[in-house]
């Protein structure tokens, strides 16, 4: 099950001592039910502002969003968040960790168990299930992360920046476990990045966003078969995205 | 709790860190002997172990009742100083109001020097018990006080973030991962105020008492039997010992997934409390 999100004029303003700073607006945007949608934008644009508004864990200023046709006005509580980092507890082992969203939402652990056992062998920690976060790598904590915003099959993810703080190498096993991970049991993805290739390799649909004010300056459509494997991401269709997508970046004096 | 073992070091190497121990501190000991011996120092000015330890047997007696007084005192202030110190840091943490109020006000209350209000406290409350525990309560409360509410208030701002997006409520978000996430700052605070709390017996039973150690030293001195004062000393300290020693065995028990219990402890602490 997966559900649509659309945003209408949203806008964020940021009141502050020397006046109101616009951060964000105003945006419209449909995603639609099942897709995988990266918010891509210079950081400052307001991408992860957006996240959280859609989250509903950060006010709305103006405008409106709705997830499966609802406004949003609470936090929802029925979505898989995942952040860049420091979101695992230490006092739990990798499968607890997974279980805490079960046990912080009311249901019992018992019914999960097998499940978050599946999933941590599904990213490769069928070994770690009783480690701890101290004694996993960078790579292992947000695969852990992941599998904790997946154990209760919810119908919208979102991600902020989920592979920011990791290496380069790690950073590429990762995006080939997400896009693994989603196409197994496709759900609307709200995925925001600063990295073009990241986008181009997982979204189905990139809203590139200016610099703040961040407003939505073009939304390019990936048309490439998945999975989107190595030789692809070598590929003419692809690198052309690519550079098509930093040339708007070139554009807005970025980079 | 279950968890992992936090020290890697061996039966091995915990034994031979034990003996090196032992061997150093004897050694001063017999430094410390044979100085007194051969400079002829008075007993007066310092006591040769050997007068100690004759004195610590001669009255083991007493040193063991007054031992136990001080320790109800320092135990008694100490366990108060957690019922209000804990529940009033998760008022603070969690009151806008008390945290521009009684947070500033307790911050500075702590820049008084608690033994300062120890003659304060006898004259006003007299020589019984119990403003002995509480000077032992004054001492303890405010490191539990401040590192609490510290503890209560650094959760970091995704995981609060994630807390909300379960829909759990406030009950359950603290019992899974507010307490747990405070409880390494929190011991911060509870160990501090678990070295303070003998000083606290201490100081308050040598301005004014009838029983406990530090009233013990001061009617030794005053005997002009520094040894006995000496060896008095030495309880005292095994009492402190003990009781910090308690609070680091709890911490290990609780939280042995942090990052403080996975190195190994330094001090005679760690040395006790290692394998």
């Amino acid at each position: 099950m997966s559900v649509p999100v659309t945003m209408r004029a949203v806008r964020k303003v940021y009141s502050s001592k020397s006046g109101e700073v616009n951060a964000l607006g105003p945006i419209d945007l449909d995603v639609a039910s099942g897709r995988f949608v990266s918010l891509l934008g210079p950081s400052g644009c307001g991408k992860s502002t957006l996240l959280l508004m859609i989250a509903g864990l950060l006010d709305i200023t103006e405008g409106e969003i709705d997830v499966a046709g609802k406004a949003v006005r609470a936090p929802l509580t029925d979505v898989g968040i995942v952040f860049q980092g420091n979101v695992l507890v230490d006092w739990r082992d990798t499968l607890g960790n997974v279980l805490l969203q079960i046990e912080m939402m009311g249901r019992r652990r018992a019914d999960y168990e097998q499940r978050a056992r599946a999933l941590l062998s599904s990213v490769g920690l069928q070994e770690f299930a009783h480690r701890f976060p101290y004694e996993l790598s960078g790579g292992m904590q947000q695969r852990t992360a992941f599998c904790r915003a997946l154990i209760h099959d919810p119908p919208l993810i979102l991600m902020d920046e989920p592979l920011g703080a990791l290496d380069a190498m790690t950073r590429e096993q990762l995006r080939g476990d997400l896009e693994r991970l989603w196409m197994e049991k496709p759900k609307t993805v709200v995925f925001v990045t600063h990295s073009i290739e990241e986008a181009v390799q997982l979204s189905d649909e990139i809203v590139v966003i200016s610099p703040r004010p961040g407003r939505i300056v073009r939304r390019v459509a990936v048309d490439l078969p998945r999975p989107r494997s190595f030789e692809l991401r070598q590929g003419n269709a692809f690198q052309q995205l690519v550079t098509e997508i930093k040339q708007m970046f070139v554009g807005f004096g970025v980079i | 709790m279950a968890g992992p073992n936090p020290a890697d070091s061996g039966d091995r190497r915990t034994v031979v860190d034990v003996s090196v121990l032992a061997l150093f501190v004897l050694a001063q000991i017999a430094a410390w002997e044979a100085a007194v011996r051969f400079f002829d120092i008075k007993p007066y000015i310092l006591p040769a172990p050997s007068a100690m330890a004759t004195q610590f047997v001669r009255n083991i007696g007493r040193i063991f009742d007054y031992t136990l007084v001080t320790a109800f005192e320092s135990l008694a202030g100490y366990a108060l100083a957690i019922l209000v110190g804990v529940p009033l840091a998760l008022m603070v943490a969690f009151s806008p109001f008390l945290r521009r109020t009684l947070y500033p006000e307790a911050v500075t209350l702590e820049m008084v020097p608690k033994i300062a209000l120890a003659p304060v406290i006898v004259t006003a409350f007299g020589f019984s018990i119990g403003p002995k525990i509480a000077m032992v309560f004054l001492v303890c409360f405010f490191p539990i006080l401040l590192n609490g509410v510290l503890a209560f208030t650094s959760l970091s701002v995704e995981l609060g973030r994630f807390c909300l997006s379960t829909g759990a409520g406030p009950l359950r978000t603290f019992f899974k991962v507010r307490l747990p996430a405070a409880l390494p700052q929190l011991f911060v605070g509870l160990k501090g105020a678990a070295v303070n709390a003998t000083v606290g017996a201490t100081i308050s039973e040598m301005l004014g008492g009838d029983a406990g150690l530090g009233y013990y030293i001061v009617i030794a001195l005053g005997d002009e039997h520094a040894d006995l004062a000496f060896a008095v000393l030495v309880a005292l300290a095994a009492l402190g010992l003990a009781i910090f020693g308690a609070v680091i065995l709890a911490e290990r028990w609780l939280i042995p997934w942090h990052v403080s219990q996975r190195v190994p402890l330094q001090g005679v602490a760690g040395t006790l409390t290692r394998g």
